[in-house]
């Protein structure tokens, strides 16, 4: 049976959600909004520096105390063009987005490029461009895009 | 099958709200789990996390997110899924990777982060009813464990005040846990019995806190426990059961699909009489009723006489059959699968002589832990001995 005759109910399941930095995250985008660095954790006993930063080492399990500033350069590993946005309207303008991955850092940061489409390809030298001091709250969008160096 | 102990176990505090992603709060519980057990990540063969629903975190396929804080990178890893049943559902899964050879070395690692949810929890659970039959009521939860509690208490003739000595019992056992979020050492009959109404006969005080909180536990081969632990507990018996989705077509004075679990896991450890043998038990108890409801679904108590036992004093911590001796959920606090550590933790720590100043006199050798959820009509039972 396929038909709009059918009895039907609308409902949602909409809620609100307040999520925590966690203990790594809370220092992460403390240093991002304070002193526009990026810092990730180093594990010594698999000589393995996380970023994004973490509490442990996902491989050993040690607990990470010891901080490290990662250099703001890194490269673009993967590349791709969105046309659609998250609810799947067109955008007006595509974007571009890189996955990047830093230089003695292990993990990497995905986001926006601020170039188009044909002057970004895989091995380019990128920084980090953060939002104006007095913008700037303590999450990921402090981030405001990467671009070329 | 092969005989599986629990060597170690761990839990973080259990909060209203925790700093700690649930990702770190699993990290932690993990950590001290493996310490107790003298083992490394390196050791563990396979991981088991367990989790209530998606919804509380706020994070879709939460056990693939929880993986690297459960320790499960580049190992056989699983998500079992319950509801609040999975408290004691996940370790029976972590059993059955090990007596099944599959596995010497299992973790276990349950977590709920119930603060992401705003403004409460309750929105949540608003979207578990039928959307057709229930839902255009706009039901509180509270409302089933109203008609449930009002059923047993009907059926049975029990005054408020006997089911409100369980929330006295357990938040004042909670006193000497350190995980406690709502223990109260002065807390009386008195002060449940005059708490706000949520629906009639439930109270404020007749219900336990939502709460941030992971936990975990090891369990081993019997080779591998004999060599690294002094003090192994085993697995001696498992069962579960659910009844109908429809809670019109359950009987709400007794818990029948409880019974049918604890008689699988009383077969296979080979306890005939359940009464004489249980030394220690933590069943379940998200509202002070259910302690009762479960303990006589446990076959500890005949029906109706749960209340009379806890009026005379049989299941405080220094009775006859020492009942919820960690503080419980209403004392502790519910983080719904991480309880998991009040639960099947607690009973490891009590048979291993490990709880402290919870410890049960009389160095009790068999300990039942119980967990009940899904649509409120699911139990999760372990048997385990010294
Ligand atoms: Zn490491």
């Amino acid at each position: 049976m396929v038909g709009e005759e059918y009895r039907r109910w609308e409902g949602d399941m909409e809620a609100l959600y307040v999520y925590t930095a966690g203990v790594a995250g809370d220092r992460f985008f403390r240093e991002i909004r304070d002193n526009e660095r990026l810092m990730g954790t180093y594990c010594p006993e698999c000589d393995v520096t996380y970023l994004p930063p973490r509490l442990y080492c996902e491989t050993c399990f040690s607990e990470l105390n010891e901080w490290e500033e990662i250099p703001n350069k890194g490269r673009v590993d993967a590349i791709t063009v969105a046309y659609v946005d998250d609810k799947g309207e067109r955008l007006a303008r595509p974007k571009v987005l890189a996955m990047v991955r830093f230089l003695g850092a292990n993990g990497g940061l995905i986001h926006v490029v601020d170039l188009p489409e044909e002057d970004v390809y895989r091995g380019m030298e990128v920084e980090v461009v953060y939002l104006p001091r007095g913008l700037r709250k303590g999450s990921f969008l402090d981030i405001l895009h990467f671009k070329a160096i | 099958m092969r005989k599986v102990a629990v060597i170690g176990a761990g839990m973080t505090l259990f909060r209203r709200r925790l700093l700690e992603t649930g990702k770190e709060m699993c990290f932690q519980a993990v950590q001290m789990a493996l310490e107790e057990a003298g083992l490394e990540l390196k050791d563990v063969d396979a991981v088991v996390s367990g989790s209530a629903p998606d919804a509380f975190d706020g994070v879709h396929m939460k056990g693939e997110y929880l993986l690297d804080g459960a320790g499960g990178v580049r190992k056989p890893y699983m998500r079992v899924f319950t509801g609040g049943g999975t408290a004691c559902f996940s370790p029976i899964a972590g059993w059955w990777h090990v007596a099944s050879g599959l596995a010497d070395v299992v973790l276990v690692v349950n977590e709920e982060k119930m603060s992401s949810i705003t403004p409460h929890p309750q929105y949540a659970f608003a979207n578990i009813w039928d959307p057709i039959l229930d839902r255009p009521l706009k039901p509180n939860l509270v409302w089933i464990f109203a008609m449930e509690m009002n059923r047993y208490m009907t059926v049975y003739g029990i005054e408020k005040a006997d089911i409100a000595r369980v929330a006295v019992k357990n938040k004042r056992n909670a006193v000497d846990h350190p995980a406690a979020q709502l223990a109260d050492p002065n807390i009386t009959v008195d002060d449940v019995l005059n708490s706000e109404v949520m629906a009639w006969p439930v109270q404020r005080l007749d219900i336990s806190p939502p709460s941030d909180g992971a936990s975990a536990l090891v369990l081993a081969s019997e080779d591998v426990a004999r060599q690294v632990s002094e003090t192994p507990v085993w697995i001696s018996g498992v069962g579960w059961c659910i009844d109908s989705t429809m809670w019109t077509n359950r009987d709400l004075s007794f818990p029948e699909y409880l019974a049918r679990a604890a008689q699988q896991a009383y077969g296979m450890a080979k306890i005939e009489n359940p009464r004489k043998e249980v030394d220690v038990v933590e069943p379940y108890d998200p509202f002070d009723y259910k302690e009762l409801h479960h303990l006589e679904g446990l076959l500890l108590a005949d029906k109706g006489e749960a209340p009379i036992l806890t009026r005379e004093g049989v299941t405080q911590r220094d009775g006859e059959l020492p009942t919820c001796p960690s503080g419980g959920l209403m004392g502790v606090g519910n983080p719904i699968a991480a309880t998991m550590g009040i639960k099947t933790g607690e009973i490891y720590w009590q048979l291993a002589g490990k709880a402290g100043r919870r410890q049960v006199p009389g160095s009790p050798q068999v300990g039942v832990c119980q967990a009940w959820g899904d649509l409120m009509q699911f139990s999760s039972v372990m048997v385990m001995r010294a």
